[in-house]
């Protein structure tokens, strides 16, 4: 399914081009395009509240990548993503309030890019560390070790003990101006974008990269079968948890960037409802392909957002309905998930390939 | 020694309920090899209507019995529109929906009966203790125990020595083989699916009259499943052993642990007891090995 078809007409004659990112030169324009309207158009249409959903699309993102790679690429099911981004998340907080940081670094703001690079290192190896019984299990028992790094970390480590960390009760809040990038204090939802979308194009290209390599073909080979692969000469329990590892970081990057956006964090903002979100949002987006990420991110967060809109204006009406809104935004998410599973099982990655190569291919539709 | 026989006790009365689901749980997942994720949310539905029921002025047993036969109702209408269609999909897909059942049910249940705390008023069960011995135990505790030992040997002469559960059994063993005698796949799903969701109403009614009902008792749902991953995923004595160890790891780490691990220690042992567990017997204790080839 990754591979694209090339327009009519179109044949390689190098391997160099074989390989390329952007194969066509229309290809090429329409990445340039993409930029465009990521870099120029958007920030400035957008205003305070659009900004704020796409800070939300880029986060959902950011989490979604790392449970791509592990369940779209390597096959390893996990329920508990919510627990790295919350490592990230944490170990970020806690070197940006209690680091003694050089003051030549806090002048240059290198604190916090620091903090993002050692939260991304963290969280790896604590992905890792419950990556481990995936060297003896897979399918749903490692469904049940993935849930409890979730509750381990989240619902005890974290809520009981880390969040007490210098006495300031559940919540940690950042003061303005500690979240800084090099001259830049990073203070509305413009900066954050910009940060955002940078990370994003970061570790899209990162995964992308990756899945390119050794790694991601060894990893395509887990997934598909890992007895197989064991016989090929992978190192499956290696590479297994290489994926652990590379998703936990991105994961840590995901919850280090979402400090910046809150300016403050709290256990609740890493419930379990949220891994399963980001494995509705792979779902959704199609699995085993970036583009379903990020498809399924956009869908999820712009269709929530969507609801909630179409909730106010009613409220006025049936006040009952706004209280009752969160219930139903949980049962609408089920139900979508289940009409997805069963309706449109390849997701809208598919969709979006299918649609592709209809252009491509025309008019000669083989 | 009075403490930890407490515990222990206290633990295997809980553990029986929470054998209960557990025995619904592997039902589902023998007959169908379906990993159903949704169990917690079917006891909430279970206890809420049987509250309900209760709360309308209906004796006890026959709101239980309205409980059970909407929970019926409820499991084959699931299976028949959400499950029936999903018949060889891969295993992520099924548990997803199931996932997404499981906020689907949630949402609904908290829609209609909201987040508060609700209890069976008037209780159900005498407040008056029962004194054995040295042992001290709450009556909610023993009728709880006791109805889910009797639902269990009721569970299982019935896969023993009726048609219905011979059938079931069958499909478990090996689906082809038990179409191929003449035994409907399709009957026998939505039949598990029926049952499971009225194992799981009267172990969410048990509970609820524990200690009330909200909507934190649908987090019993994922404490049955280090249950069932201790006994072994396709076991019926397993489900029922591993609830029963998982009832008293929890009340003994809750008395023991709690001093020098303060929160929610009570919550988390049963998961990383298992996470551990897993490391050095893959299958759970009576769990079939598979043996894979290429």
């Amino acid at each position: 399914m990754s591979t694209t078809w090339l327009p009519c007409g179109v044949y390689h004659e190098t391997y160099a081009q074989d390989h390329a990112w952007w194969q066509t030169r229309f290809i090429r324009g329409k990445m340039v395009l993409l930029a465009f309207i990521l870099f120029a158009v958007i920030p400035f249409l957008a205003d305070s509240y659009g900004l704020s959903v796409c800070n939300q699309i880029g986060y959902t993102i950011l989490g979604a990548l790392g449970v791509q790679l592990l369940i779209g690429f390597c096959g390893q099911i996990t329920l508990g993503h919510a627990a790295f981004l919350a490592v990230g998340a944490y170990t970020s907080t806690l070197l940006i309030l209690e680091f003694p940081w050089p003051q030549w670094m806090m002048q240059w703001g290198l604190a916090y890019p620091v903090s993002i690079f050692i939260a991304a290192l963290v969280a790896g190896i604590w992905s890792v560390l419950f990556g481990l019984p995936s060297a003896r299990v897979k399918g749903f028992y490692l469904i049940l070790t993935t849930m409890a790094a979730q509750f381990i970390t989240v619902d005890f480590i974290i809520t009981q003990y880390v969040s007490q960390i210098g006495g300031r009760g559940q919540a940690f809040s950042l003061p303005p101006g500690t979240i800084k990038v090099g001259p830049w204090v990073i203070d509305s939802d413009l900066k954050v974008y910009f940060m955002m979308l940078a990370l994003v194009i970061v570790c899209v290209i990162a995964v992308v990269n990756l899945l390119r390599s050794k790694a991601g073909r060894a990893w395509v080979a887990i997934r598909d079968n890992d007895i197989s692969a064991a016989v090929m000469g992978i190192n499956v329990v290696k590479y297994k948890l290489l994926a652990f590892f590379v998703a936990g970081a991105i994961g840590g990057i995901a919850g280090a960037f979402w400090i910046s956006n809150l300016a403050a964090v709290s256990p609740e903002h890493f419930p379990w409802f949220w891994s399963l979100w980001l494995v509705g949002v792979i779902l959704i987006g199609g699995v085993g392909s970036v583009h379903g990420a990020i498809f399924g991110s956009i869908f999820m967060v712009v269709i929530m957002e969507g609801l909630q809109l179409a909730v106010m204006p009613l409220a006025d009406t049936f006040p009952k309905l706004l209280m009752d809104f969160l219930f139903i935004k949980e049962a609408a998410f089920g139900l979508s998930i289940c009409v997805f599973m069963i309706f449109e099982p390849n997701g809208l990655a598919y969709r979006w390939w299918q649609g592709k190569n209809y252009f491509n291919l025309w008019p000669f539709s083989y | 020694m009075e403490l930890f026989l407490m515990t222990i006790t206290t633990g295997v009365m809980v553990g029986g309920i929470y054998a209960l689901v557990a025995l619904g749980w592997v039902l589902i997942y023998k007959c169908s090899g379906v990993l159903n994720l949704a169990m917690g949310e079917m006891t909430l539905i279970g206890a809420y209507v049987s509250l309900s029921f209760y709360s309308m002025g209906v004796p006890f047993l026959l709101a239980l019995a309205f409980s059970l036969v909407i929970g019926f109702v409820l499991g084959i209408l699931t299976e028949r529109i959400f499950l029936d269609k999903l018949i060889g999909e891969p295993v992520l897909t099924v548990i997803m929906v199931t996932v997404g059942l499981s906020f689907f049910f949630k949402g609904t249940v908290e829609f209609i009966w909201g987040t508060d705390t609700r209890v069976f008023s008037p209780p159900v069960f005498s407040i008056e203790p029962i004194h054995i011995g040295p042992l001290i135990i709450g009556q909610v505790y023993l009728w709880s125990f006791i109805a889910a030992i009797i639902l269990l040997i009721v569970f299982v002469c019935f896969f023993k020595y009726t048609r219905w559960g011979l059938a079931m059994q069958a499909t478990a063993d090996d689906e082809m083989a038990a179409l191929s005698v003449g035994v409907s796949a399709r009957f026998v799903y939505a039949a598990a699916w029926a049952i499971a969701f009225m194992a799981a109403g009267v172990g969410g009614t048990l509970l609820g009259n524990i200690n009330g009902l909200n909507i934190s008792v649908g987090y019993l749902g994922l404490l049955v499943l280090p249950a069932v991953v201790l006994g072994g995923l396709n076991s019926v004595p397993g489900a029922i052993v591993g609830g029963i160890i998982i009832g008293i790891l929890q009340n003994l780490c809750g008395a023991y642990l709690d001093r020098y691990f303060p929160g929610a220690v009570k919550e988390i042992a049963p998961f990383a007891f298992m996470a551990i567990f897993l490391l050095f017997k893959p299958y759970g204790l009576w769990g079939w090995e598979r043996i894979e080839r290429v």
